[in-house]
Formats: C-alpha cells, structure tokens, sequence
C-alpha cells in the first residue's frame, strides 16, 4: 500500500514538473526596432496592434527608444509574425 | 425601510439610464476636398464612421485601404465612412493619397478644433462611431482592428434605425 502510494505521489510530482517546465518554455520576450515612430501616438497604435495579436501577452513600445518589448507565448505566435503586424501599422521592425 | 429600498432602486436605476444616454454627435459642417459641403446631418439613419487622419500619420495611412473595403462591402447596409484630415498638410497631399489608395468615401478638411468636439484625446488614427440616430455610440483611438469592427460596429449594421428602414442620403465625394 505505501509502495503504491509512493508510486503514485512521484507520478503526480513528474506530471507536474513537465507541466511547470513546458509553461515556462513557451514564454519569450522580444525586442524588436521599430523605425518612423515619432510620438505617443504612433507607439499606442503599434502597441495595440501587437496586444491584439494572438500568443502576444504583452507590448510595450516606446518611440524615444524605437523599441517594441514583446512577451509572447512561442507555440502561439512567433517572431516574424510580430515584425509582420508592426510593419503593418505603417512603421518598420528592422532587422 | 420598504419604502427607502424602493426609492434607492429607483435613483439608482434612473442614474444608470442617465450614465448610459448617449450623447449626440454635434451638427458638424465640413468642406470635401472638391469644396462641397460634408453635413453630419445628412448621413443619419447610417452607421457613420469619423475617420480622423492625416498624410504624414503611418497607422493612419495603413489602416485606409481597409476602411476602403468596409465602404465597399458595407454599403448596402448603411455604412458611411467620411475620412476627416488632421492638419498640417495641404489639399494636395490629400488627394495624392487618397487617389492612390482609391478611397471611395468622402474626404473633408478637418482641424484640431474639429476632433476636440468628440474627444481630448490626441491619438491619431482615431475614429468616431455615430450610430443610426446620430449618436456617438464609441470612440477607437489607434487603428480600427477587424476584432473592433466586428463587435463595435457590425452589430450597429445589424440593427434598423428606430425611424424605420435606412434613409437614402446625397453621396458627397
């Protein structure tokens, strides 16, 4: 009984582990330069782009820096789709 | 006490009818780019879409071609989209772009002044919903995303004006 117990107990503890480590590894953050923005404006337009995104958890975009600090989920969107949807707001996600 | 329960009831009911009035959109009058006379007024019984912009806005610019395709396939159901520029920028720059992207809905020469009356808030692209009985039903700061058209303006599409069926208005372009 306590074998079966003790088996048991270490099958939910690896189920639990995987499940932790696969949640985390699928989070990654990005950031991306964006040229053209000009004002507070232009950077809450790529923002909220980018927040409507799929996988995308958070944007953060500021147009001093010309930077979009993306956290994303990797199996949902990745890196090219993200530069795909600021360069579809008018401004470019350099390379 | 059954009294006082019922009149709280009451002021509270009538504060949530008074906080969810809508208010009006103001009697707006603005010149096309062809000098004609574009009267808010003129659209009611349509879903109006104020589109502020202007020529040297990127999102502004990337976001037209769509508001081109809602014109065209939204039309029959009483969409009016009226681009309205944001300065500065000349007649010139206007219609340069506007003929490149072949906008199909009226453009008219706005101001700083002109957008105030909706909203202080400076984000450009902005767009203004006006539904069927001339009221601002929403204000989008930044691109219109299609999730946005789909659930804030379809919806007012869907719905007949309480005056009866879509009323035919002069096409101003």
């Amino acid at each position: 009984m306590y074998r079966r117990l003790n088996r048991l107990a270490l099958a939910c503890a690896f189920v639990l582990t995987l499940g932790v480590m696969s949640a985390f590894a699928v989070t990654k953050t990005v950031t991306i330069r964006v040229s053209g923005m000009k004002c507070g404006s232009c950077s809450s337009s790529v923002a909220k782009a980018l927040k409507a995104t799929g996988g995308v958890q958070d944007a953060q975009v500021n147009y001093e820096k010309g930077e979009a600090v993306v956290t994303f989920d990797d199996e949902k969107v990745n890196e090219a789709k993200l530069r795909e949807v600021i360069n579809g707001t008018g401004f470019k996600a350099e390379e | 006490m059954k009294r006082a329960v019922i009149f709280a009831l009451f002021a509270f009911s009538s504060l949530n009818a008074l906080a969810q009035e809508k208010k009006n959109a103001p009697p707006l009058t603005l010149k096309s780019l062809e000098g004609r006379a574009v009267r808010l007024t003129e659209f009611r019984g349509k879903v109006v879409l104020l589109n502020f912009w202007a020529t040297w806005c990127p999102p502004c610019r990337a976001e037209m071609p769509a508001f081109v395709k809602y014109q065209r396939e939204y039309a029959a159901q009483g969409l009016q989209i009226i681009g309205v520029t944001y300065p500065p920028q000349t007649r010139a720059e206007v219609r340069k772009f506007a003929k490149s992207i072949r906008v199909n809905y009226p453009i008219a020469l706005g101001a700083r002044e002109t957008k105030a009356l909706f909203t202080a808030d400076d984000t450009l692209p902005l767009t203004v919903i006006i539904d069927r009985e001339g009221a601002v039903a929403g204000i989008i700061a930044g691109i219109l995303l299609p999730e946005e058209f789909a659930t804030q303006i379809k919806p007012l599409l869907e719905q007949r004006s309480s005056k009866g069926e879509t009323r035919n208005v002069q096409k101003i372009k």
